[in-house]
C-alpha cells in the first residue's frame, strides 16, 4: 500500500505541483488544491489515475475563517485507494465551479449543497428546488441559522414540555420504587 | 323512512356500531412508526379480528395511521391524502412527535402540534408506542365512533379556513396550487 500511495502522491505532484499533500495512514490520499483547478484536478484523477468512482461530496461551514469547505472523495476500484479533495470557497459569494460533466451523480449533491449552503454552481443541470420546499430563510445547514428560533416563529410548541422531568425519576417517584443503582447512571 | 329527529338518531346509532367494526386504516407509513405497523397487523397481534384492516388507497380507507413526525414536505401531501378520502373519516396521531414535536422539536423541517393542520381524533403517546398501544388506541377511536363523537371531519369542514391558514403559513406556494376542498 505504502508504494502504490508514494508513486500515487509522485504522479500527482508530477502534474499539480501547487497542490498541497497531508500524510494520512491506511489508504488515505489526502490533497488540498485551489477552487479553480478543481475541475482539471478531477477530471486528470479520472481519466489518468484510475479514481473513476465519486463516492462523496462533503461541505464544511468555516464561519469563523469566512470560508466554505468542499471535499470531493474518490475511490480507485484497482489500486483500492480513496482520495480526498479538499478545497475553500468565499463565504459571502460562495460561487463553485460546476462538475457533473465528469461524473453525473455529482450533480445531487451540487444540488443539495445550493439548498443548503447556498453555494451556486453556475451552468448545473436541473438547477431547481430539491429537498426543502417553499423555503425563504437563510440556507439551514449554515451555522448562523439557528433551528430554534426558526421553530418559535414557524410552528408551535405544546405546553409541558418546559419543565422537563425526567420520565425514570418521576414514575419511581410515583410508584415509591427505588433505582437502582447501574440505572442512576441514565438518569440526569 | 320516517325523517322525525328519533328515528334517525336510531339509524345514526346502528350506522356507527357498524362503521365501529369495520374500520380500514390507511397507514401513512412515513415516520419510524410504521415498523409498528406489522406486528399490529400480522399474527402476533392480529389487529383484524377486533374489526381493523389495512385499506389499499385513501377512497376506501376510514381512519389514516399518521406513524411519527411529518415533514413541511409530507405534510402538504397528508393533506391532500385526506381530503381524499370519503367521509366518515378519522385522522389517528401515532407516536410523541404528532403530539408535540417528540424528539425533533426543534427541528427545521418537521412539524410540532399534527392537530394544527388536521383535525385529530385519537392521539396514541409514546415514542414508540407498542402494537398493545396501538391496539388501545383503535379501540379508543371504536368506543368514540360508537359514541358518536368522532367528528373530525365536520370539525374540519367548520374551521375550514383556519386549518388552511395554518396549511398555508408553512406551504404558501403549494396551497395556492392545490385545488379546493369543497366535496
Amino acid at each position: 500500500m505504502k508504494e502504490i500511495k508514494d508513486t500515487m502522491i509522485a504522479k500527482i505532484k508530477a502534474a499539480f505541483p501547487e497542490a498541497v499533500n497531508k500524510a494520512y495512514d491506511g489508504n488515505r490520499l489526502d490533497f488540498t488544491v485551489h477552487k479553480d483547478a478543481i475541475p482539471g484536478f478531477l477530471s486528470h484523477m479520472k481519466e489518468q489515475l484510475g479514481f473513476r468512482h465519486l463516492s462523496h461530496i462533503a461541505y464544511v461551514d468555516w464561519i469563523e475563517e469566512n470560508e466554505f469547505e468542499i471535499v470531493y472523495i474518490l475511490w480507485s476500484p484497482e489500486e483500492k485507494v480513496k482520495l480526498f479533495i479538499h478545497t475553500r470557497i468565499d463565504r459571502e459569494n460562495p460561487v463553485m465551479e460546476n462538475i457533473d460533466m465528469i461524473w453525473r451523480q455529482a450533480n445531487t449533491y451540487q444540488r443539495e449543497m445550493k439548498e443548503m449552503l447556498g453555494i451556486e454552481f453556475p451552468d448545473m443541470v436541473a438547477p431547481d428546488e430539491f429537498i426543502l420546499e417553499d423555503w425563504d430563510d437563510i440556507p439551514p445547514f449554515r451555522r448562523d441559522f439557528d433551528t430554534l428560533e426558526y421553530v418559535n416563529r414557524t410552528f408551535w410548541h405544546r405546553p409541558g414540555r418546559e419543565d422537563a422531568q425526567d420520565v425514570r425519576e418521576t414514575i419511581t417517584k410515583r410508584s415509591g420504587e427505588e433505582i437502582p443503582d447501574f440505572a442512576k447512571k441514565y438518569s440526569r | 323512512m320516517y325523517n322525525d329527529k328519533n328515528s334517525k338518531k336510531i339509524v345514526e346509532t346502528i350506522q356507527n356500531w357498524a362503521r365501529s367494526h369495520s374500520v380500514w386504516v390507511l397507514a401513512y407509513g412515513t415516520g419510524c412508526g410504521a415498523i409498528e405497523i406489522a406486528p399490529t397487523m400480522t399474527s402476533r397481534y392480529d389487529a383484524e379480528r377486533l374489526g381493523f384492516r389495512g385499506a389499499a388507497t385513501p377512497r376506501q380507507a376510514d381512519v389514516m395511521l399518521i406513524t411519527g413526525y411529518l415533514t413541511v414536505k409530507t405534510v402538504k401531501r397528508v393533506v391532500r391524502v385526506y381530503e381524499q378520502m370519503q367521509s366518515p373519516k378519522y385522522v389517528v396521531g401515532f407516536g410523541s412527535c404528532t403530539i408535540n414535536g417528540g424528539m425533533y422539536y426543534d427541528s427545521y423541517n418537521t412539524i410540532n402540534l399534527l392537530d394544527k393542520y388536521l383535525p385529530v381524533d385519537v392521539y396514541i403517546n409514546g415514542c414508540m408506542p407498542r402494537p398493545e398501544a396501538v391496539i388501545a388506541g383503535l379501540a379508543k377511536l371504536q368506543q368514540i365512533i360508537r359514541e358518536g363523537k368522532a367528528n373530525g371531519a365536520e370539525k374540519y369542514l367548520e374551521n375550514l379556513d383556519w386549518y388552511k391558514a395554518n396549511q398555508r403559513k408553512i406551504a404558501p406556494k403549494w396551497i395556492a396550487k392545490a385545488p379546493d376542498y369543497n366535496w
